[in-house]
């Protein structure tokens, strides 16, 4: 007999028993001796009376041998052994297991990744992101001024370090062509504050980081890579960049990609530079590093105190500054949680309708083994142990499927990284321990919640006898447990199903919008460029014009423009305006989108001019150069508002010839105005799924040097690619032409995560429906094997086969119809959860519903068909027979 | 309720030594002791096959034990009477005192 004792415990054991056992020779012995006898024959004695020690204490360690592993050992054996002698149920149960535990690991490793970790640097949970607000005027400007910043991170006292960054489009021209990179600009402390340190080589040196110091830049493994085969005498190489020849000091880790993945190179930017000595001019990007024992609570309040110091200081620049704290990794994956929270909740929807398959597999199979369970109790087994013996055959199968799930998962989280490419830190889902760790939880947790129920039904005592009675004189269809359980089904595969109902419905309705703009025929791209050229506005205005000259002159090119944002890309740039003319009263807020397009933006989009006349571009003051703020002579800026602005804001009476100022913080300077010249009409700007709201249109070029080009064509834009690409080399030879794309496809990426969940919770609605067809398929055939007798009998007095078909099917769809009905309320509840993501569909639409609740009851039907006919199929005279 | 045949001797011993725990906490030398005392040396069990009886009984919940200083002061193994083994004493008691009386009935009728 195997024996097996906790050998930690063993040892403690061994030595009370020897303690135990002398005390008791040892007081013998006194004894005897205190009666007279001499010593060695008392102990004599003593050895004698009490027995020998060795065979005491085996006796002993019987007594305490732990019986459970034992026990479980045999009950796996056990468990094995019933599996081999039912392959096929076996393996439905796995493979049921193996799809509910593998969908639910793949989405949870998912979440895993992206939003239960911390970011991937060292003490991720310190990173904030740090951002600036005017509390007095609706402005979303974020960014701060070098000098701002540089306060900030001299004065706090709750963060160790604050840096920022932004990052632009630039061409590396040391090579044979102009190659395109993403060069991140960023100010001292910038990777003191990540905790990371270059892999080869070093972070910049203080000369570096000074105004007319070395010109250093550190560049990605990838580039590295790519342009010096892995080799590390690139160190100290040059790279010439926007024409700039700079040093590469050191090479990032492969795994660092901030402030995003296509960073190539990162160079230092001076924070004494003279450029960078306006605290209205604000283009960085703010990460900081909490002290350790720092809370976010303690954080903001510092820096609110601090804002509110420096408001003092510079009443005109920074009294109606706020500063606003986030965790980084809030902003950077907050935008998908809900959605990643709602496929999960699907995917243990899932799960759960795949035990209670399982469930009534196992009730059904119970009936079965009815007599064998009978047995071991007359042979004297106590009911936890057959309880235990059913959990690990359902144990054992639950691990099989997990094991099995893992694999689904791990090429399931393959798809997830091509499907949403565009989903924040989607490079970090991989399958890793936590994730196994986890199936094995599911598979627990299934086996709790498919064995349980069955196990305890099974060993209840007087249920023995009754049900094998049932089994023989069953007239009604008595299992009302299953009937529940399908029914139960139900209700979750109608919620699931009228989820992805409701998605499909506004993907549906996202197609069919009349957006107010025409993106078909346009094509779209980018031209590198830096924002030092943003300090000679007039000058970056006119190369951009040389360059949208250009393309109009190329054949099949109809119309070509630029502009700050893409129209129907989610995107938008609220402020806060005000008429110069009179209406002064704060009450009176005018808001509005605000977008930065050449004067072509209208031909080559299509949006209709309703009156009025287009815009012109401005005349640029000559003047000091700085960045960020525009000098223009006076009443030469112009703009043109949607048809919803000039309706909202100054219904009945001409708006044309008003002149907009913009509040607060923002691209022009407050005596600077925009002069209305005409109305065009509503378009979807802000994105496909948002209603037109309030627009103005600048006929500014955008505050950032490299906005986006946008070309009609005649034909199939992609068809115009290449020429494109070289009617630019021919004029601007050191910039490079990227991301050239249909606008119709830009829409589609916009819309990726849209279509993702779409894709995903339509596939699970649709695997739970085809589980819930296979247990009400199930149920139905146990419900006729039982009523076989009766069938027979009614066969046998006249009945009409017709009739027995109708009955079964009606029994299946009855009861169909009620988790229909439960599952129609549950999805009422439950779509709310889900009102975020609909477009042009509410969450309680009746129609998506009614269609949801038929497409059920077909599939039920179709599904109950073969039982109820099988189950017709009976000859009385066979049935009798049997009695 | 039926006593076993094979349990007879060991059920007996069981409930001995539940009966004399009965006093107070005692270690397993005195068990043994208070054992011959009263018996007046008619049972006469090897003292060591004691040790697995308590063990048992310990295992079961009837006893509980600790480990406390003996009169000599040497670290002993004390046992005490736990609810649930008195709740067991008085049952096998009743259970003694009806299979004993059953079968003095029978010795006396069948003279």
């Amino acid at each position: 007999m195997p024996s097996w004792r906790f050998p930690f415990r063993k040892r403690a054991l061994e030595k009370q028993f020897d303690s135990e056992l002398r005390f008791h020779a040892d007081e013998l012995t006194k004894q005897y001796i205190a009666e007279g006898m001499a010593p060695d024959e008392a102990r004599r004695r003593a050895a004698l009376e009490f027995g020998g020690p060795e065979q005491i204490k085996e006796e002993l360690r019987d007594v305490h041998r732990v019986p459970i592993l034992e026990t479980m050992l045999n009950n796996f054996k056990w468990a094995l052994r019933l599996i081999a002698k039912s392959p096929s149920f076996s393996i439905v149960v796995i493979l049921t297991l193996a799809l509910g535990i593998g969908a639910n690991s793949a989405v949870f490793s998912a979440i895993d990744a992206i939003l239960l970790r911390p970011l991937p640097f060292p003490d991720g949970d310190q990173l904030m992101s740090l951002q600036q607000y005017n509390t007095k005027a609706k402005s979303p400007q974020t960014e701060l001024s070098n000098l701002r910043l540089e306060d900030w991170n001299r004065i706090n006292s709750t963060f160790q370090a604050i840096a920022g960054y932004y990052t632009e489009s630039s061409s590396e021209t040391s090579g044979a062509l102009p190659e395109k990179v993403t060069e991140a600009f960023v100010t001292p402390r910038f990777l003191q504050v990540l905790g990371v340190s270059p892999a080869l080589g070093r972070d910049f040196s203080p000369e570096e980081e000074h105004f007319g110091g070395p010109n250093a830049v550190l560049i990605s493994d990838r580039l590295w890579r790519r342009r010096f085969a892995a080799d590390p005498n690139a160190l100290g190489k040059k790279l010439l960049i926007n024409g700039y020849s700079d040093s590469i000091v050191g090479i990032m880790p492969a795994s660092f990609g901030f402030p995003d993945r296509d960073v190539d190179i990162w160079s230092s930017v001076p924070t004494d530079a003279p450029f960078a000595q306006d605290r209205g001019s604000t283009w960085y990007v703010t990460i900081g590093r909490l002290k350790p024992t720092v809370s976010l609570a303690q954080a903001r309040a510092n820096l609110a105190t601090l804002q509110a110091q420096l408001g003092k200081q510079y009443p005109k620049t920074d009294a109606e500054l706020a500063v606003a704290i986030e965790p980084l990794k809030e902003t950077t994956v907050g935008g998908v949680r809900s959605s990643l929270w709602m496929l999960f909740g699907s995917v243990s929807l899932l799960l759960l309708i795949a035990c209670t398959n399982i469930v009534m597999l196992f009730l059904a199979r119970a009936a079965q083994r009815q007599h064998e369970i009978s047995v071991r109790f007359s042979l004297g087994a106590p009911r936890s142990a057959v309880v235990a013996q059913l959990l690990m055959e359902i144990f054992v199968l639950a691990l099989a499927g997990a094991l099995l799930g893992l694999i689904v998962a791990g090429g399931a989280s393959k798809v997830f990284r091509v499907l949403a490419g565009s989903l924040p830190r989607v490079e970090e889902i991989h399958l890793d321990m936590r994730i196994v760790a986890y199936s094995l939880l599911c598979s627990v947790v299934a086996t709790i919640l498919c064995g349980v129920w069955p196990a305890l039904r099974a060993t209840r005592k007087n249920l023995s006898s009754s049900l094998a009675q049932n089994g023989r004189s069953q007239v009604s269809g008595g299992i009302p447990l299953q009937w529940l359980l399908v029914g139960t089904q139900v209700a979750l595969a109608v919620t699931l199903l009228a989820g992805a109902g409701l998605l499909l419905r506004s993907f549906q309705a996202l197609g069919r919008v009349s957006p107010g703009f025409e993106a078909s025929h346009v094509l779209t791209f980018h031209v590198s460029a830096s924002w030092g050229e943003t300090a000679d506005m007039a000058g970056l205005t006119q190369r951009i014009n040389r360059t949208l000259e250009q393309l109009r002159s190329v054949p099949g090119v109809e119309a070509a423009a630029t502009s700050g944002a893409l129209p129907g890309v989610p995107s938008e740039f609220h402020t806060d305006l005000q008429f110069a003319e009179g209406e002064r009263d704060r009450e009176h807020k005018i808001t509005a989108e605000n977008r930065f397009v050449s004067p072509d933006y209208f031909a080559t989009t299509q949006i209709p001019l309703v009156s009025g006349e287009l815009c012109r571009e401005p005349k640029f003051l000559p003047g000091p150069k700085s960045p960020g703020a525009v000098r223009l002579e006076a009443n030469s800026i112009n703009v043109v508002v949607n048809r919803s602005f000039a309706d909202t804001y100054l219904p009945g009476s001409n708006i044309i010839g008003r002149h907009l100022h913009v509040l607060g913080n923002a691209f022009l300077r407050p005596e600077d105005a925009g002069e209305i010249r005409g109305i065009v009409g509503d378009a979807r700007e802000e994105g496909l799924n948002r209603i037109p709201g309030p627009t103005v249109y600048w006929c500014l070029n955008d505050p950032s040097p490299d906005p986006y080009y946008l070309v009609r064509t005649h034909t199939e834009p992609m068809a115009l690619a290449e020429t494109v690409r070289k009617e630019i080399h021919d004029i601007e030879p050191a910039r490079s032409v990227f991301d050239i794309m249909p606008l119709e496809e830009q829409l589609d990426d916009a819309f990726a995560e849209n279509r993702l969940r779409t894709i995903l919770l339509t596939f699970f609605a649709v695997t739970a429906v085809s589980l819930t067809c296979i247990g009400l398929f199930g149920t139905l055939s146990y419900s006729v094997t039982l009523r076989r007798r009766e069938v027979g009998l009614r066969l046998a007095l006249g009945a009409l086969q017709g009739q027995i078909v109708k009955h079964f099917l009606l029994q299946g769809l009855a009861v169909t119809f009620l988790g229909c009905v439960a599952g129609w309320g549950l999805a009422s509840a439950s779509g709310r959860l889900l009102s975020g993501m609909l477009y042009g569909v509410s969450p309680s639409d009746v129609v998506t519903l009614s269609t949801v609740v038929l497409l059920m009851l077909l599939a039920a039907a179709s599904a109950a068909l073969v039982p109820a006919i099988r189950g017709s199929h009976v000859d009385p005279m066979q049935v009798l027979r049997e009695e | 309720m039926p006593i076993e045949k094979s349990d007879l001797l060991q059920g007996t011993l069981d409930m001995l030594v539940l009966k004399i725990v009965t006093l107070g906490p005692i270690h397993g030398y005195g068990i043994s002791q208070r054992l011959r005392q009263i018996s007046r040396e008619v049972l006469l069990v090897q003292q060591g096959s004691l040790y697995p009886a308590l063990h048992r009984l310990e295992k079961r919940g009837w006893l509980s034990a600790e480990w406390g200083e003996s009169e000599n002061g040497r670290q002993a193994k004390f046992y005490k009477l736990s609810a649930k083994g008195r709740k067991q004493l008085s049952k096998e008691e009743s259970n003694w005192n009806r299979l004993a009386g059953a079968v003095t009935r029978i010795l006396q009728t069948a003279q």
